[in-house]
C-alpha cells in the first residue's frame, strides 16, 4: 500500500482494550489480590479537628481474639522518618507528615493508631476498645479567620498558619484600574471538594521472605514517586522495595500523593515480615483522601468602553487543610488559581496576591484541573458581568479579547507562555454547533413566558505535559518533566512497551499502543503495554497534570522509532538489500517493489536464536531494543470553550443542564473515542463542582458530609448529553503534536455552568459568586431579591 | 466498616420467624432486601444478634386484588410493585413513586415491607401506605392483628411494631370512581432522599372535591397526612384562591428540620409548590375544571 494512504492508528476510534476485563468483572485491583497470610488493618482516626493525645490505651483492644498487634506513633514513627514536601518557594513552611499521628491531631479522620489483625472484622471490633485521652485545642476551621493571627497555630512550630504566600504584579495595574470604564469585582468562593474515586484507596505490601524484599500494590497515579519516598521513610535499598500500580479505578489527583496509610502497611509489612493490606472504606475515604477547590477569592476587572480588558487584581485565600502534602506542597493549588487567573486573553496588566493557610481539615492536594476550575470560573464571571454591564453579548466579548495568530507566544501577567492554541476557533465553533443566534432568541421568548434559561460561557487555556523547565506543581523541586519509554521485541517477535507512568482510567494501555503500532509499524493489537511498575524502570513519577500522552506518547515515539531502525537494520542484513528499501508496515517487514517479506517473529528468532546468520561483531551490536527518554522541556498550551444552556424551576429553583457544548483543542488526538470519554468524565466533575459537591465541616472541624448520602456526586442521571468538538491542531511544542487533555473538562465545566445560571437568573439582577450552586443557596438569593424587589 | 458479629438464620415460615423474633434471649430483627440495615450494620449503628432472613417465605411474596382490596406481600420488591398492572391500574401514584425510590439497583432487592418497617421520614412508600389509608397485617406477638397506616409511624424509624411481630402485608381498599391523583418530590439528585414530596387523593363529583386526601413527607418525624388541609377542600372546586389558601394552611401546619441539604424555610417553601402542583394533577385527573 502507498505509504501516504494507509489507514493511520493514530487518531483512529480504537476500542479501549481495557474494557472487555473491566466490563466483565475481571480487572485486577489491589483489593482483588490475596496473599496467603496476609494481615489486615484497621485505622483509629481522630475525632477531633485539633487535639494534643494525653494518653492511649489499646490494652483491652491488644487482647482480643485475631489480633496480632496494635501500634501509635510511639511505636511506628520510631521506625518510619518523617517526611517533608520541600519547597523553592520563599517563605515557604513546611509541616511534616508522620506516618501516625504525633502528639497532636489536626483534622478529624488523622490516623492515630492502628490495629493488626487476622481480619479487617475483628480488626474493627479492636477499634471501639481503644481509648485515647485527648485535650482539646482551638479547631482553627475558618480559613481568614485561621489567617488573620488571632488563631491558635496548626503547627506551633511554625511562624504562622500561613503556609505559603506570594504575590507578583505586571504592568500598572492601579493606574490602568482607575483609568478602566467599567470595572466588575467579587468576592468569590469555591468550595472544598474531594474526589471520590469508585475505587477507594488501597495498598497491599507483599513481603516476599525469600528475598527479604517488599512489593507494595498500591491504588496510587505515582508510583515511582512513592517507591522514592517510601526508601528513604523505611530506609530500605530501592531493589527490595518495589510499587506496582495495577488496575486502579479513578484516580482524579486523590490518588496522586503519598498518604499516612501507605507508610503505616509497608511499615507494617517490612517489621511484621508479613504481607499487609488495608482498604479505604467510603467513610474513611470522604475524611482522609485529599480534599480541594477550597478557596476565597477576591478579584476585579477592568475594560475599557469598547470592551479591551485592561486590568485585573486578584486576591487569592486557599484553604489547604492541616499538612503540606507530599510531594506537591501546600502551594499547588492557591498558586495556580493566581497563576492562571488572566485566561486566554490579552491583558497588560495583572496584579496577583495569594496565601495558602493551614486549618484543622484534611489535606488538600491534586484534583483534576487544580487551582484552574476556581480561576476559570472566577475570570469567567467577570468577564460576563462585564459584558452585562458593557451591554455587549458574552462570546463578543471573548473573541475580541483572545489572544490570536502571530500573538502566539504569548506570555501572560504571571509568566505563564500559550503556546499557538486556537482560542477563537474553539468558541466560533460552539457557538455555531448551538446555533447561537437562534438559542438566544429562544432565551427572550422563554423569558417572557417567565422562564429561567440562561445560557453560559467559559473560555480557558492551561499548561499540559509539563516539562522539565517548570515543575508541575508551583516550587516544588522534584523533576516531573520527563519520561521513558522502553520497547522491546522479544525472542518471539512480540513487542513489549514499557512506561514507568501509570493507568487509572486515561486509557493509557491502548493510546500508547496506538502511538508506538505506527511509530514501529505494527498492528495495534501486537503491542503489548506494561505501565505503573517501579521495578522497570529506572525514573519516572506517574500520572497527572495532563501529561502521559504528551510525555509517555513522545516517550514512546522516541523509542518505537529506534526500535524500528533495528528492525530496518537486521531486515536489510538478512535481505541483503540497502536500509532504504526495507519498510516495515503492519508487523511485516517488506523489501520495497518486491513480495520478499517476513514478520516481526522469523526476524526476532533470527535475530536471536538462528546460528550463523549474522556475524559476531553485528550480532553484538544488534538487538531489538530501545530505551529513550523525553523532555518536552517547556510543555504545551491546551484550550477550550464550554457552552451550557440551563432551564432553573422558576418554583423549585432546580438546575436543569439542557445542553452542553465542549469545543477543545487538545491538539493531534491519539483516539478521538479516548479523547471524548475523557471530555465526558471531566464535565461530569465540573457539574459536580458547580452544582452538587461540597465538603463541610462544622465549627469543630467535624466533617458532615461522612457518606454518599450527604457527599452528593452527579450520576448519569444529573450529565447531559455533552457534544465534544475538536480543533485537532497539532501542537506546535510537543512529539507527536499531542496536547494533554486529561483534566480539562472538569476545568470549563464550573464557570459554564456558574454563568448560565447567572444569565438564567438576569431578570432579577442575581450574580453567581459561589459554588457549589446548591437549591438552598439559590432559594435564598432568590428570595432576597424578591424581596428587596417588594422594598 | 464492616458489621460486628451476628447469627444469621433464613426461615421458611412467618411462624419460624416469629418465634426466633419472639425469643428474648437474643437481639433478633429481620433481614428482608437488606438495603437500610446493611449500611447501618456497616456503620455498626446497629448490632443485632440474629438477623432473620425472611426472603425464603413464599407466602409474603404475592400481590393480588380480592373484593375490593389488593394486598401486597410484606417481601414483594420495589421493583415488582413499580412494574405491577394491579397497581399501575388501581394505585398509579405508587407506580409514579417507586420511581423516586433511589435506583434501580436499590429497587430490585428492597421491599414494601422492609421500607415501611425502616419508616425513613423521607421515604416514599410510607407516605403512600398513609396516602392509600393502608391497612398493615401483622403476625406473632399476641396474635395477629391489623394496624392503621396512621397509627403504625410512630416516629422517625420507629413503628407500633412490637417484639416478636413481623409484618406481613399491606392491604390498600381501592379508590372510587372518578379519582384523581399527583406526586411531586424534590431531592438533591435523582434517587436521593427527597428533600420534600407530596402526594394527593382528590375525588371529584359534579365538580366538587367529595373526598381529599394529601400525604407530604421529607418534612417531619414520620410522613403525615395534612387533615386541615382535606377539610378545607371537601365540598368545594379548586381555583387558585382556594388552591393558595389550602397551600399555606399546608406550609402552617409543618415544621422541617434544616439540615446539610436544605433549610426549613426551604422545604416549607417546596411543600407550598409542589402541593399546588399535585391538587391541580389529582384535579384534572378526577375530571375537575380549574378556575
Amino acid at each position: 500500500m502507498d505509504i501516504n494512504t494507509r489507514p493511520k492508528i493514530i487518531g483512529a476510534r480504537v476500542q479501549r482494550r481495557e474494557d472487555p476485563r473491566l466490563l466483565t468483572g475481571n480487572g485486577a485491583f489491589v483489593d482483588d489480590r490475596q496473599v496467603p497470610g496476609m494481615l489486615h488493618l484497621a485505622f483509629r482516626r481522630s475525632d477531633f479537628g485539633h487535639a494534643k493525645i494525653l494518653k492511649i490505651d489499646t490494652e483491652e483492644a491488644a487482647s482480643m481474639p485475631g489480633i496480632i498487634g496494635i501500634y501509635t506513633a510511639e511505636t511506628l514513627n520510631e521506625i518510619t522518618k518523617p517526611v517533608i514536601a520541600f519547597s523553592n518557594m520563599k517563605d515557604y513552611q513546611a509541616t511534616p507528615i508522620r506516618a501516625l499521628a504525633q502528639d497532636v491531631v489536626r483534622y478529624v479522620g488523622e490516623p492515630v493508631v492502628v490495629v493488626v489483625a487476622e481480619n479487617r472484622y475483628l480488626a474493627e471490633d479492636a477499634l471501639n476498645e481503644i481509648f485515647i485521652d485527648y485535650e482539646p485545642l482551638e479547631n482553627v476551621v475558618d480559613p481568614e479567620y485561621a489567617a488573620s493571627g488571632d488563631a491558635v497555630l496548626v503547627h506551633e512550630d511554625l511562624k504562622s498558619n500561613i503556609l505559603v504566600a506570594r504575590e507578583f504584579e505586571r504592568g500598572e495595574v492601579d493606574e490602568a484600574m482607575s483609568s478602566a470604564a467599567i470595572r466588575v469585582k467579587g468576592r468569590f468562593r469555591s468550595r472544598r471538594k474531594t474526589a471520590v474515586a469508585m475505587e477507594t484507596r488501597s495498598y497491599l505490601a507483599e513481603f516476599e521472605k525469600s528475598s527479604q524484599s517488599l512489593t507494595l500494590h498500591s491504588s496510587t497515579q505515582i508510583p515511582g514517586i512513592i517507591r522514592d519516598a517510601l526508601v528513604d521513610i523505611l530506609d530500605i535499598p530501592g531493589h527490595r522495595l518495589r510499587v506496582v500500580a495495577p488496575d486502579v479505578g479513578g484516580g482524579f489527583g486523590g490518588k496522586a500523593s503519598l498518604y499516612p496509610e501507605e507508610i503505616v502497611v509497608t511499615a507494617l509489612s517490612k517489621l511484621l515480615k508479613r504481607s499487609v493490606k488495608w482498604t479505604s472504606d467510603r467513610m474513611e475515604d470522604l475524611m482522609s483522601t485529599s480534599q480541594a477547590f477550597d478557596e476565597i477569592i477576591d478579584a476585579e476587572l477592568g475594560l475599557d468602553s469598547e470592551g479591551n480588558l485592561l486590568a485585573l487584581s486578584a486576591d487569592v485565600l486557599g484553604d489547604v487543610g492541616a499538612y503540606s502534602i507530599y510531594p506537591w506542597t501546600a502551594a499547588l493549588e492557591p498558586i495556580q488559581v493566581v497563576s492562571f487567573m488572566p485566561g486566554p486573553y490579552r491583558l497588560a496588566n495583572y496584579r496577583g496576591k495569594v496565601r495558602g493557610v493551614a486549618t484543622n481539615k484534611p489535606p488538600t492536594g491534586p484534583y483534576r484541573g487544580v487551582g484552574r476550575p476556581a480561576s476559570t470560573f472566577v475570570m469567567e464571571r467577570l468577564m460576563d458581568m462585564a459584558a452585562g454591564k458593557l451591554g455587549m453579548d458574552p462570546a463578543e466579548l471573548r473573541l475580541k479579547n483572545f489572544v490570536v495568530g502571530d500573538e502566539f507566544p504569548y506570555r501572560i501577567g504571571s509568566g505563564i507562555v500559550w503556546d499557538k492554541s486556537e482560542f477563537s476557533e474553539c468558541l466560533n465553533k460552539a457557538t455555531e454547533k448551538l446555533d447561537y443566534e437562534t438559542l438566544r432568541e429562544k432565551q427572550r421568548i422563554a423569558r417572557s413566558q417567565g422562564r429561567l434559561m440562561g445560557i453560559g460561557i467559559a473560555s480557558y487555556a492551561e499548561l499540559t505535559g509539563i516539562g522539565s523547565r517548570i515543575s508541575a506543581a508551583p516550587g516544588m523541586p522534584i523533576n516531573t518533566g520527563t519520561e521513558t519509554a522502553r520497547i522491546r521485541v522479544d525472542s518471539s517477535g512480540s513487542v513489549i512497551a514499557y512506561f514507568g507512568v501509570a493507568s487509572h482510567g486515561q486509557s493509557l494501555e491502548t493510546t500508547l499502543a496506538q502511538v508506538v503500532a505506527e511509530e514501529m509499524g505494527v498492528k495495534v493489537e501486537d503491542v503489548e503495554v506494561v505501565l505503573g511498575d517501579s521495578a522497570v524502570m529506572a525514573h519516572s513519577t506517574g500520572t497527572y497534570a495532563s501529561r502521559s500522552a504528551v510525555l509517555a506518547g513522545g516517550a514512546g515515539t522516541l523509542a518505537a522509532r529506534a526500535v524500528r531502525e533495528k528492525i530496518v537494520e537486521a531486515a536489510s542484513l538478512l535481505f541483503e538489500v540497502p536500509a532504504e528499501e526495507i519498510d516495515v508496515y503492519d508487523g511485516l517487514i517488506h523489501v520495497s517493489g518486491t513480495n520478499r517479506k517476513m514478520d516481526l517473529r522469523e526476524l526476532a528468532r533470527a535475530v536471536y536464536s538462528e546460528m550463523g546468520r549474522f556475524t559476531k561483531e553485528v550480532r553484538e551490536n544488534l538487538d531489538l531494543e530501545a530505551t529513550k527518554l523525553y523532555d518536552p522541556y517547556f510543555g504545551t498550551t491546551t484550550s477550550a470553550s464550554h457552552i451550557a444552556v440551563v432551564d432553573i424551576d422558576p418554583e423549585t429553583f432546580k438546575v436543569k443542564i439542557e445542553q452542553y457544548v465542549v469545543s477543545e483543542d487538545c491538539g493531534r488526538m491519539i483516539n478521538p473515542l479516548v479523547v471524548d470519554g475523557q471530555v465526558h468524565g471531566g464535565v461530569a466533575q465540573g457539574i459536580g463542582a458547580a452544582l452538587y459537591e461540597e465538603v463541610i465541616h462544622d465549627e469543630n472541624g467535624q466533617v458532615v458530609t461522612a457518606s454518599l448520602v450527604d457527599y452528593l456526586v452527579p450520576s448519569s442521571c444529573e450529565v447531559p448529553t455533552i457534544d465534544v468538538l475538536h480543533a485537532d491542531t497539532r501542537s506546535p511544542s510537543t512529539i507527536g503534536g499531542f496536547r494533554g487533555m486529561g483534566e480539562g473538562g472538569t476545568i470549563g465545566a464550573p464557570a459554564a455552568i456558574a454563568n448560565a445560571v447567572a444569565d438564567a437568573l438576569a431578570p432579577f439582577g442575581i450574580e453567581i459568586n459561589e459554588i457549589p450552586i446548591s437549591p438552598e443557596r439559590l432559594y435564598r438569593l432568590i428570595e432576597k431579591a424578591r424581596n428587596s424587589e417588594k422594598d | 466498616m464492616k458489621p460486628p458479629i451476628f447469627d444469621y438464620v433464613k426461615v421458611s415460615t412467618v411462624e419460624e420467624a416469629t418465634a426466633i423474633l419472639a425469643d428474648s434471649s437474643k437481639e433478633a430483627v429481620v433481614i428482608a432486601g437488606g438495603q437500610s440495615l446493611l449500611p447501618m450494620l456497616n456503620f455498626r449503628l446497629a448490632a443485632p444478634e440474629i438477623l432473620v432472613d425472611i426472603s425464603g417465605i413464599e407466602a409474603l411474596k404475592s400481590l393480588i386484588e380480592r373484593d375490593n382490596v389488593v394486598t401486597i406481600g410484606a417481601m414483594t420488591r420495589h421493583v415488582d410493585l413499580g412494574s405491577s398492572p394491579i397497581i399501575a391500574r388501581h394505585f398509579p401514584v405508587i407506580t409514579k413513586a417507586v420511581t423516586h425510590i433511589a435506583h434501580l439497583a436499590i429497587r430490585n432487592r428492597g421491599t414494601i415491607g422492609g421500607s415501611l418497617c425502616h419508616a425513613d421520614p423521607a421515604a416514599e412508600l410510607p407516605m403512600m401506605a398513609l396516602l392509600l389509608n393502608a391497612e398493615l397485617m401483622v403476625a406473632g406477638g399476641k396474635g395477629p392483628r391489623t394496624i392503621a397506616a396512621k397509627d403504625f409511624f410512630q416516629s422517625a424509624l420507629e413503628t407500633d411494631i412490637q417484639e416478636g411481630e413481623l409484618l406481613v402485608s399491606v392491604s390498600l381498599p381501592l379508590l372510587p370512581p372518578n379519582t384523581g391523583w399527583g406526586f411531586e418530590e424534590v431531592s438533591r439528585k435523582s434517587g436521593d432522599f427527597a428533600l420534600a414530596a407530596v402526594s394527593a387523593i382528590l375525588v371529584v363529583n359534579d365538580g366538587e372535591i367529595s373526598e381529599a386526601r394529601i400525604a407530604v413527607a421529607g418534612v417531619d418525624e414520620t410522613p403525615r397526612r395534612m387533615n386541615g388541609a382535606e377539610a378545607m377542600l371537601r365540598g368545594k372546586m379548586l381555583d387558585d384562591d382556594h388552591l393558595t389558601a389550602v397551600c399555606e394552611t399546608i406550609q402552617s401546619e409543618i415544621n422541617p428540620e434544616t439540615d446539610l441539604q436544605a433549610s426549613s424555610n426551604y422545604r416549607r417553601h417546596l411543600i407550598g409548590v409542589l402541593t399546588a402542583r399535585v391538587l391541580k394533577d389529582a384535579f384534572a385527573g378526577a375530571g375537575g375544571i380549574f378556575e
